[in-house]
């Protein structure tokens, strides 16, 4: 497998496309280019750019999404457009999907939809992984997922990130093939030979009393021990549902609910994406009710600890001990916690592979994975939080 | 006595007696056990609670320092990002690349996306825009054209000088809903720009999010950014202006010199042509001169048979005053050759102290008539200089000659020579009747004479001092005159010293 990644922080959308293609087609060292995969900050995201990569790449199936900030071997960019050349030996196969104008669906049947394009003429080649890169404001992620966890198989692994967009919460996009889309998800469906290793970790901790999810519905949690769900955050916080709602960005990223999953000795954390006017939390994934939550608590410390452990899962899982090239979704949240060690992460990650190992990433709106992340067979979650990493081997 | 049954039935009865105590006692344990077990449920749950309380006061610690370090990063990144586009914009002496320094990274680590900066057009009466950061080309000309039809606010704005934002100005809510509104924003800092010359504008910046909430130290860096720019401008103006003076400057100097080059070509062909002239003149002079001189000579000496006195008389007049031609004649044309650059210098090494000694006898006869003292100082350092010695001793004579002149009865002529500033320099000093200031610049001119008695009394060609100064100007050197009317004068002239 031969990979080549280019970074740009050129201002100009054509320059800055060029650019990066150059330093990865210089990077990669081969003639043939099988798969493109683009990350870039949400200016870069138009017609132009995908015109660009076409002209100067030619017909090659292109998949990426808009982000937050970029992650590379080079550092962290918050403007930029990186891009990541492949080129697979004989014996590994991929396919390309997208699905547009999902939030108009129901969620479940959007993640269906996918799951079955990505399918489509992977009969006789045994499959491997999917990667999904979704939008990131979509309220049901969860429903999305469990949907093409429903077509690809209830125990595939499926690995996937949320667009963002610069903090702006505006609109994600989704780049596929000749087009830049919003409100849309795209996927890699890998067969073949390939082995790989994945880490999933958040590293916040669990504070105070376990508490009882008693009405709940999706993504939205309306009562929690029989009182308004908003009630745990003002007990908490000491403050009203007005102060909470201006203070929601605060309270999302440094407190988020943990919801205990009993069976795997986890907790699954999940953001407040909005407090409604009945008291009602509408999380970033669902809830189910009966749930026992609790509040979680996140430092620095824990977050590094997380990166660590999360990369280390992710290099035991391979073959070789190897890694070829490794994907980084790391949540904005974690960003915003870590701010000016936010590059720490990286270091860690850059340290358990080896400094020459290609790594491409972004910050992201939410991660989607498996959560026994050692055996990496089983239903993918939504999950907030997180470094996810996803370590391709040979 | 009891029969067997009632035995048994006593047996029975402490059986039945020691069952019920032996459970009451087992019943008495477990109640016992059930009554502690609840204590330890109840304090098990006291405890919880209390960690309940304390998790919620870690909790609002925790929020409060998050809260401050959010705070101190946001003003960290904010500053840094203020020194790297004050940095930029104060190198910048370019008005509209100042408002181009703003880039889109530096103004989202002061806490905004959105950026527009215009300045007052006063001949077009309306804002125009120089900074567009985050609108697109639709949106921006909904912000220009909202800015046009709210000119007269912004122009206040200016006029105060004052900055607008829902901080700044919490009780205009109409106006800050206005201005919400026009740009499309949730927060926003409205700076005017204050250069002191020239147009001033205003420096606008927004956030769509509404996840944030502006504070002071937001607005304090937009004022700073604001007034820097302001700076900027005025530095940006300012070296506009010398450049554009120095311009001119340098244009004007160019047109004076060409103008000065052209006057000066004119003077030397006009110059040129009078000595070419004065040269023609004095040679076709000279030939009727040397006939009528000859002629009148040989009559003089009665070659030609006797004359009578009184002829005689005359012809010795018409002899010395064709003399005196002469004279005239061979100065004229040593100022014209001198001038055209004919005559070169015969140039040897001479002692200066021996050419002076040779004048100062010339005169001293005259001197000795008039009773003038003639005193020579010479320094004994002077080496041989490089000379025309008869040109020299030509200045000397003509020099001292004039002292002589102008010097009245038991007056007092020097002649100073030494060495200064590595030259030769020579004073001739007389306590004569001067020369009036006015005449100072004119003496070296050809024709010139002083208008005084003597003058009147005495004949001079007008010559002298011009001959002198062409000799000394053609050694290199040079000749100026320092003089009190009534006290006398001082001519000095240099002369280089021979180069080693």
């Amino acid at each position: 497998m031969s990979i080549g990644i280019g970074l740009s922080t050129e201002k100009d959308s054509f320059l800055a496309t060029k650019d990066a293609l150059q330093r990865a087609i210089k990077n990669i060292r081969q003639e043939r280019v099988d798969l493109a995969i683009i990350f870039s900050s949400i200016e870069f995201a138009h017609s132009r750019t995908v015109k660009t990569i076409n002209s100067l790449l030619g017909p090659v199936p292109v998949v990426g999404c808009t982000s937050a900030a970029l992650i590379c071997n080079e550092g962290i960019f918050k403007h930029g457009i990186a891009i990541m050349l492949l080129n697979f030996p004989q014996g590994v196969y991929f396919k390309t999907a997208s699905a547009a104008e999902i939030n108009s669906k129901n969620a479940f049947e959007a993640g269906e939809e996918l799951g079955e394009k990505l399918n489509l003429g992977f009969k006789d080649i045994q499959r491997r992984l999917a990667i999904i890169l979704s939008d990131g404001l979509m309220e049901d992620g969860s429903g999305f997922i469990y949907g093409i966890q429903e077509k690809l198989g209830g125990n595939f692994p499926i690995v996937g990130a949320s667009a963002s967009d610069n903090l702006r919460f505006l609109r994600t996009m989704i780049y596929s093939h000749q087009e830049v889309i919003t409100n849309a998800a795209c996927g890699i469906l890998w067969g073949g030979s390939l082995n790989f290793g994945l880490g999933i970790k958040h590293g916040w901790k669990p504070l105070g009393k376990p508490r009882h999810v008693t009405k709940a519905e999706g993504n939205i949690v309306y009562e929690i021990d029989g009182a308004y769900a908003a009630k745990l955050y003002e007990e908490y916080l000491a403050c009203d549902v007005a102060q909470l709602k201006k203070e929601l960005k605060i309270v999302s990223i440094f407190y988020p609910i943990g919801v205990y999953l009993a069976d795997k000795e986890e907790y699954l954390v999940r953001n407040i994406l909005a407090i409604r006017n009945d008291g009602a939390l509408v999380c970033q994934g669902n809830i189910p009710s009966d749930s026992q939550i609790r509040l979680m608590i996140g430092t620095k410390e824990s977050c590094l600890a997380a990166a660590r452990e999360a990369a280390g899962q992710a290099k035991k899982a391979l073959v070789s001990g190897k890694a070829e090239f490794v994907l980084m979704f790391d949540s904005i949240s974690r960003y915003m916690l870590l701010g000016r060690d936010a590059v720490k992460e990286l270091e860690i990650v850059k340290n358990e592979f080896g400094s020459g190992v290609p790594v491409l990433g972004f910050y992201t709106y939410g991660e989607q994975g498996p959560l026994s992340a050692v055996s990496y067979q089983g239903k993918a979650y939504s999950h907030n939080q997180t470094i996810t990493l996803l370590a391709i081997g040979g | 006595m009891p029969g067997i049954p009632s035995i048994i039935s006593t047996f029975f009865s402490i059986a039945a007696f020691a069952v019920t105590a032996s459970l009451a006692v087992l019943l008495f344990s477990k109640v016992k056990t059930v009554k502690n077990l609840n204590e330890k449920i109840d304090d098990l749950e006291k405890s919880l609670d209390e960690m309940d309380e304390q998790a919620k006061l870690i909790v609002r610690t925790d929020v409060e320092l998050n809260k401050a370090q959010e705070e101190l990063a946001k003003k960290i990144t904010g500053l840094y990002a203020l020194q790297r586009l004050a940095r930029a914009i104060s190198t910048t002496l370019q008005e509209n690349m100042i408002f181009k320094m703003i880039e889109p990274a530096n103004l989202e680590d002061l806490g905004f996306e959105l950026a527009c900066g215009f300045l007052w057009n006063d001949k077009e009466r309306r804002f125009a825009l120089y900074l567009n950061v985050g609108y697109s080309e639709d949106e921006i000309k909904i912000v220009r054209s909202s800015v046009d039809a709210d000119k007269n606010f912004y122009l206040e704005l200016i006029k105060n000088g004052k900055t607008f934002s829902p901080i700044s100005h919490p009780e205009n809510e109409a106006l800050i809903k206005r201005t919400d509104d026009v740009f499309d924003v949730a927060y926003f800092v409205v700076c005017p720009i204050l250069p002191k010359d020239g147009s001033k504008g205003f420096l606008f910046v927004g956030t769509r999010r509404t996840d944030i909430s502006l504070t002071e130290g937001d607005q304090e860096l937009i004022t700073i950014l604001a007034n820097q720019m302001a700076q900027a401008l005025e530095n940006a103006r300012l070296f506009e202006k010398i450049w554009l003076s120095q311009q001119e400057l340098e244009r004007k100097v160019e047109e004076r010199t060409r103008a000065l080059t052209l006057a000066l070509d004119t003077v030397k062909a006009i110059s040129k042509r009078k000595t070419d002239f004065i040269s023609s003149v004095s040679h076709e002079l000279r030939t009727p001169l040397t006939s009528i001189k000859g002629y009148a000579s040989i009559l003089t000496a009665e070659k030609l048979g006797a004359l009578p006195a009184a002829a005689k008389e005359r012809l010795e007049k018409i002899n010395a005053h064709s003399d005196e031609l002469v004279h005239m004649i061979n100065d004229l044309l040593d100022i014209a050759r001198i001038e055209a650059g004919k005559t070169a210098m015969k140039t040897e090494e001479q002692k200066i102290e021996s050419i002076i000694d040779h004048a100062a006898d010339i005169i001293s006869i005259q001197c000795k008539n008039k009773n003038i003292e003639l005193i020579t100082d010479i320094q004994g350092n002077i080496p041989a200089l490089l000379l025309d010695r008869s040109q020299i001793e030509r200045v000397f004579i003509n020099l001292l000659g004039n002292a002589v002149k102008f010097t009245p009865q038991k007056g007092k002529i020097t002649v100073r020579a030494g060495l200064k500033d590595n030259q030769l320099q020579v004073d001739v000093s007389d306590t004569g009747i001067g020369i009036p200031p006015d005449a100072l610049n004119q003496l070296f001119q050809e024709f010139y004479r002083v208008d005084n008695p003597i003058n009147q009394q005495v004949k001079g060609t007008g010559l002298g001092l011009s001959l002198v100064k062409h000799i000394i100007e053609a050694h290199g050197g040079n000749i100026s005159v320092e003089s009190t009317p009534g006290k006398g004068s001082t001519f000095s002239f240099t002369l280089p010293l021979k180069k080693p």
